[in-house]
């Protein structure tokens, strides 16, 4: 078994279609695509159709929501809050305009329909974190919160795409002593796991023009590689 | 200075009185108060014209906000199934007894109160609706009282009082990246606490007792109170006002009698 995970395409097809190409030298068996694979910069339907849409021999991606297509069902009043204000805020009424028309309400339906994130054996894909889909897990986030996002994950290793970087961050809790009294007296002290986990940025597709990265992770034996495709413009 | 903090008194004026009474006794300061004012029990407004008079800083429970938000504020706002049946009738019934300055006064409480290095909230310090149970992942916990930048995070919601101390944590992390590879990191945290100041009017630690807390800002010293207090005249007034009587029952024996939540730390995707 051998996982291909990507997110933040953007809108960018030849960013993406250059991943599938090497994709296609790894021995992948499953494709995971963790959001953010419409944008403002690319060509949305057309990113979407090829999703929809793989060739023969192709594997079949399976797609969970990210930051953009929160946006896009706050924009279409599908969920989350009214007329978009994160998106306003970052792209401003321009650039709301311009992102609205380029998804068609079939689209935003077919992304609705996508996942929240997959549970797969001791691994947690998503976009953010279980916290939300704009919980942003960089290399340089506290190791608290790192250990937080862990533990609600329910898993050790947890896949997120919505920084845009590849890294690895090996979490290990050390010691901990924890004492609870109640109005019964101390209760017996709480053994906290020592379970090294991880947090993988899992990197971007189509963030940065002419260079792609993505990740491949075998869960038989925890086995991570990062993977940069360079493409060239259209 | 001697702080009482007391929370989820749910419309129960007769423990409310009771815990007023019992504070007075103990020479305490100050009052802070962790939210849900209403729900459950028979006085809503009765509750809150008592916090108002006396200005108590409050913050908003997951009671509270309901019912200026509407009951889908959250849609995981109960911690099981049956739980929510049995709350979505409190909800109607609060809903259509309150009076509108109550539900005005309820919409203005903030969602935290801080004071030096001390912290008040309702569930957590992320949400009214989230659970700090005393078996929560020790690390979870202490990231919660991190978020605050206090030492001391005083927080409601579930009912059942403890103290939480967390101490000499460490942790390890290794980043590895394209563009970096590092050395260990350790990170370490100092003596922080939880406490969780129970129920004045809907007390679930298994007997009718309304409890609350107390904190010496000076000693650092806490002291869960309990307090006796004439129960059945609120569970008679739960009837009388067509209440659900289950909530006379279990407000009786001090027990939810419900199911656990299977994650008391829901993943809210509101």
């Amino acid at each position: 078994m051998n996982w291909a995970i990507l997110s933040g395409i953007e809108g960018n097809l030849t960013a993406y279609e250059a991943v599938l190409q090497d994709i296609q030298d790894q021995a992948v068996t499953d494709l995971y695509i963790l959001g953010d694979v419409v944008g403002l910069q690319g060509d949305n339907e057309a990113i979407i159709q090829r999703l929809q849409s793989p060739r023969a021999g192709e594997l079949e991606p399976q797609v969970c929501v990210g930051w953009w297509e929160e946006q896009c069902f706050s924009l279409y009043g599908v969920s989350g809050l009214q007329d978009a204000p994160e998106l306003m805020a970052k792209v401003g009424g321009d650039g709301v305009k311009t992102f609205w028309k380029s998804i068609s309400r079939e689209s935003v339906r077919w992304l609705r329909s996508q996942h929240f994130g997959f549970h797969e054996q001791d691994c947690l894909l998503i976009h953010g974190s279980t916290v939300s889909y704009a919980d942003e897990l960089t290399p340089d986030t506290p190791a608290i919160e790192l250990c937080d996002r862990l533990i609600r994950a329910d898993a050790n290793h947890l896949f997120c795409g919505r920084s845009g970087l590849t890294f690895e961050c090996s979490v290990t809790p050390v010691a901990l002593r924890s004492t609870v009294t109640t109005l019964d007296g101390v209760q017996a002290p709480q053994d906290c796991g020592k379970t090294p986990r991880q947090v993988i940025g899992v990197g971007s597709v189509g963030r940065s023009p002419g260079q792609a990265t993505y990740t491949l992770f075998s869960p038989e034996n925890g086995q991570l590689a990062f993977r940069s495709v360079n493409y060239g413009q259209p | 200075m001697k702080l009482a903090v007391i929370s989820c008194i749910h419309g129960n004026y007769e423990a409310l009185k009771a815990v007023l009474s019992d504070i007075e006794a103990q020479k305490a300061d100050q009052i802070y108060c962790l939210g849900d004012l209403v729900g459950y029990g028979p006085y809503p407004n009765e509750v809150v014209n008592q916090i108002r008079s006396l200005e108590i800083p409050t913050c908003q429970g997951c009671w509270d906000e309901d019912i200026v938000e509407g009951l889908n504020a959250c849609e995981c706002s109960y911690p099981s199934q049956l739980a929510e049946h049995r709350g979505k009738l409190a909800h109607e019934w609060t809903n259509k007894e309150i009076r509108p300055d109550v539900r005005e006064y309820l919409a203005t409480l903030p969602l935290s109160l801080k004071r030096d290095n001390l912290c008040f909230v309702h569930g957590s310090p992320n949400s009214q609706h989230e659970y700090l149970l005393p078996s929560m992942d020790g690390f979870a916990a202490l990231e919660r009282v991190l978020s605050t930048d206090a030492d001391v995070l005083f927080c409601g919601h579930t009912h059942v009082p403890y103290v939480r101390e967390l101490a000499d944590a460490k942790l390890s992390v290794t980043v590895k990246s394209p563009a970096r590879s590092d050395a260990p990191q350790q990170f370490q945290a100092t003596l922080k606490r939880i406490i969780n100041a129970g129920s004045v009017g809907e007390p679930r630690h298994g007997r009718p007792n309304a409890t609350y807390v107390l904190y010496d800002t000076d000693t650092a010293q806490v002291t869960l109170r309990e307090v006796a207090y004439n129960y059945t005249k609120t569970c008679l007034a739960i009837l009388e006002k067509g209440l659900p009587s289950i909530f006379a029952w279990r407000l009786a024996r001090g027990m939810e009698f419900a199911e656990r939540a299977d994650d008391p730390t829901h993943v809210c995707e509101r």
